[in-house]
């Protein structure tokens, strides 16, 4: 399994799409690149219309590319219909076929691959059993609730043993309770099968606590690839930082860059080290824009800390508390702590100091 | 409470006038027709108040003109009985066949130009059927527009007989009920959710699958009531049959026709028409149980 952990699944390159011709054309994806491992739970994250769904239109091959190349495992299939292609779907309204019961749809796949009846009940008893629906084979789609749907969607597209499962907002449908549930059973599937899963959501919490690595889409473009650690804590772009999480913008001016890293000048003067994203280099003097995550500041006592601030109100989320400031100079700051009971909530009105973490500060692209 | 529940209990008497005239004109004048044929047949027409089964004997069976006695199976009544349900059968299939891809082809049109072709459907319905009729014998008889221009090309020497025949009743009656079939088509259609059928090529099923095992399936309903649109009138079809049938040809409606006309026997008449209903019921009774039976196992 691990040896073949880090060889691609997924290559695409120079990959655009466009829909329409001439004046009323649309551009929808332009030269994506983009590798995907065997056995990687990769998220393509954005905001509708962003290309994601149409990213994953045309790994599945419901879409062509208008130009580049979509290989998987190797295999050039850019051209090919989605019934050549080693990927099954499972779609955002499940589309279950209505006339079939609950067993006929998990052996479609295989019947139509013409498999013998045997190992076609076989692998469809399995898959119930997978999902936990064995009770309900007889069962038509809409005879079983939204979430049981979901579950039979799974099965469906899993029980042919595809490379790569594309997972199309399938959890959007549900209510929040049975979408937690759904996100660790999820996880489940894809560590006892071992296949390649790409996920197409807008919900950026649901992004970071389930993948491997996620892309952030905006526009038809990827903007940054990483790890949810990556993508959460180093920003590269002013997009990528706002979608990602509550984030605080800063305006600041560059004192001195040296590599990867840089010293800036915070509104009040205080000099505090930022990171800067690869292929980022400004030079002394600079206005760049940083990244804070309101999490890695803390309240200290007025004239300490790094930034002068006042508060403005408090707002109660059971686990943790967010705090509104203004910096000093009127720019606003959400702060967040969690709430141990230690401190008490800062009236709103008084003066306050920001102390910041080692490392809060990224320096974004915009 | 007790005002609403009081209006309640006479709201009926607003759909009276319509059952009245439900009542008197569906089930009225077939009262009369099944009565009339347990009559005897007046010597001018009309019928004398007399009770008989020689109407419904006569349906099957004959007897010979100088001994009464002897009774033979009426093979004439039985051979139009029979082309009948044949031709009606066989117009219903080419109505499906060529309704299904015309019924697809506008249902997958650009959602503003759909309305264009659906109107388009309906466009012969404008002209009274016995003209539209009469065009097509124009079109199909020996010295019309087909075999002139084949005879004019050199693909032919003398006129292909076309008009007077199965095929000429056959076609004419394809062409004036197409529309029949492909109207509810289309409405089936047009509900499909096409992610299923991208759900479909997502599971390598090919063309043809697609087609048989998803497409075909969820749009049985529209081809139930086409066909049940199409059977009908088909089966009682009477302009068709006598324009481009040529008298020779007949089919059940000329045959009913014919008894209260020159025949002069109402009562064999009628009982010929209550046998086409009863006909047409038994065909939709199999057929909507044939259809339901159809309902696979679990993982047929």
């Amino acid at each position: 399994m691990k040896d073949t952990r880090n060889s691609p699944e997924i290559e695409i390159a120079g990959l655009s799409k466009v829909f329409g011709a001439g004046a009323s054309a649309f551009t929808a994806l332009s030269d994506i690149d983009l590798t995907i491992a065997q056995g990687e739970f990769f998220t393509l994250l954005g905001p509708s219309g962003c290309g994601k769904t149409t990213l994953l239109r045309v790994i599945a091959g419901f879409e062509q590319p208008s130009d580049g190349s979509l290989r998987i495992n190797a295999q050039e299939v850019a051209g090919k219909g989605p019934n050549a292609r080693p990927v099954n779907t499972v779609f955002q309204n499940y589309a279950l076929f209505p006339h079939m019961s609950v067993a006929q749809n998990i052996g479609f796949g295989l019947k139509m691959l013409g498999r013998a009846r045997s190992e076609i009940d076989a692998t469809v008893d399995e898959m119930l059993a997978l999902v936990q629906m064995a009770h309900l084979a007889d069962r038509k789609p809409a005879e079983i609730s939204g979430g049981q749907q979901q579950r039979v969607a799974l099965a469906r597209a899993l029980a042919p043993r595809p490379r790569v499962l594309l997972l199309d907002e399938p959890l959007s449908a549900l209510d929040l309770k049975l979408r937690k549930g759904m996100q660790s059973e999820l996880k489940r599937l894809q560590g006892e099968t071992g296949i390649t899963f790409v996920f197409v959501t807008h919900d950026q919490e649901e992004a970071l606590t389930m993948s491997d690595r996620i892309a952030v889409m905006s526009e038809g473009r990827i903007l940054q690839t990483g790890t949810p650690h990556e993508i959460y804590h180093r920003p590269r772009e002013r997009f990528v930082a706002d979608f990602i999480g509550d984030t605080n913008f800063l305006e600041v001016e560059v004192a001195e860059a040296d590599g990867a890293a840089a010293q800036v000048k915070l509104p009040g003067g205080a000099l505090h080290s930022a990171r800067l994203p690869g292929g980022l280099r400004p030079g002394a003097g600079a206005r760049v824009t940083v990244v804070i995550r309101p999490e890695q500041a803390q309240l200290v006592a007025p004239g300490q800390g790094v930034l002068a601030a006042t508060v403005e109100k408090s707002v109660f989320f059971g686990t943790d508390t967010h705090v509104h400031l203004h910096l000093e100079g009127g720019a606003p700051f959400i702060l967040r702590r969690q709430n141990t009971g230690a401190m008490p909530e800062p009236d709103p009105g008084s003066a306050v100091g920001l102390a910041l973490a080692e490392g809060a500060l990224q320096v974004v692209g915009d | 409470m007790a005002e609403p529940r009081e209006s309640h209990r006479w709201k009926w008497l607003l759909c009276a006038p319509a059952l009245t005239i439900l009542v008197l004109a569906a089930s009225g004048p077939l009262l009369i027709v099944l009565v009339y044929s347990f009559l005897t047949p007046g010597n001018m027409g009309g019928v004398i108040w007399e009770f008989s089964t020689e109407g419904w004997f006569r349906v099957f069976f004959r007897r010979d003109i100088f001994d009464p006695a002897d009774v033979s199976l009426n093979t004439a009544h039985l051979t139009i009985l029979w082309r009948s349900v044949w031709l009606s059968l066989q117009t219903t299939v080419i109505c499906a066949v060529l309704g299904f891809p015309t019924a697809w082809f506008i249902a997958t049109r650009p959602a503003n130009t759909r309305t264009v072709w659906l109107f388009l459907i309906t466009i012969p319905f404008w002209t009274n059927l016995l003209i539209r009729t009469f065009a097509i014998q124009e079109l199909i008889r020996n010295s019309g527009t087909i075999n002139t221009l084949l005879i004019w090309a050199g693909v032919i020497d003398a006129p292909i007989q076309m008009l007077f025949s199965e095929f000429a009743i056959l076609l004419g009656m394809a062409y004036v009920f197409l529309p029949l079939m492909v109207l509810p088509l289309y409405a089936a259609m047009d509900k499909l959710d096409f992610r299923l059928v991208e759900a479909g090529y997502d599971l390598y099923a090919s063309r043809l699958q697609v087609l048989r095992h998803v497409i075909l399936p969820l749009v049985k309903p529209g081809f139930i009531a086409g066909s049940i649109l199409v059977f009908i009138p088909s089966i009682g079809a009477y302009v068709t049959p006598r324009v481009l049938g040529g008298g020779r040809t007949l089919m059940l409606g000329n045959l009913i026709d014919l008894q209260f006309g020159q025949g002069r026997n109402w009562p064999l008449g009628a009982a010929l028409a209550i046998t086409l209903l009863v006909i047409v019921v038994a065909a939709l009774l199999f057929y909507l149980r044939t259809l339901n039976r159809e309902e696979g196992p679990r993982h047929g």
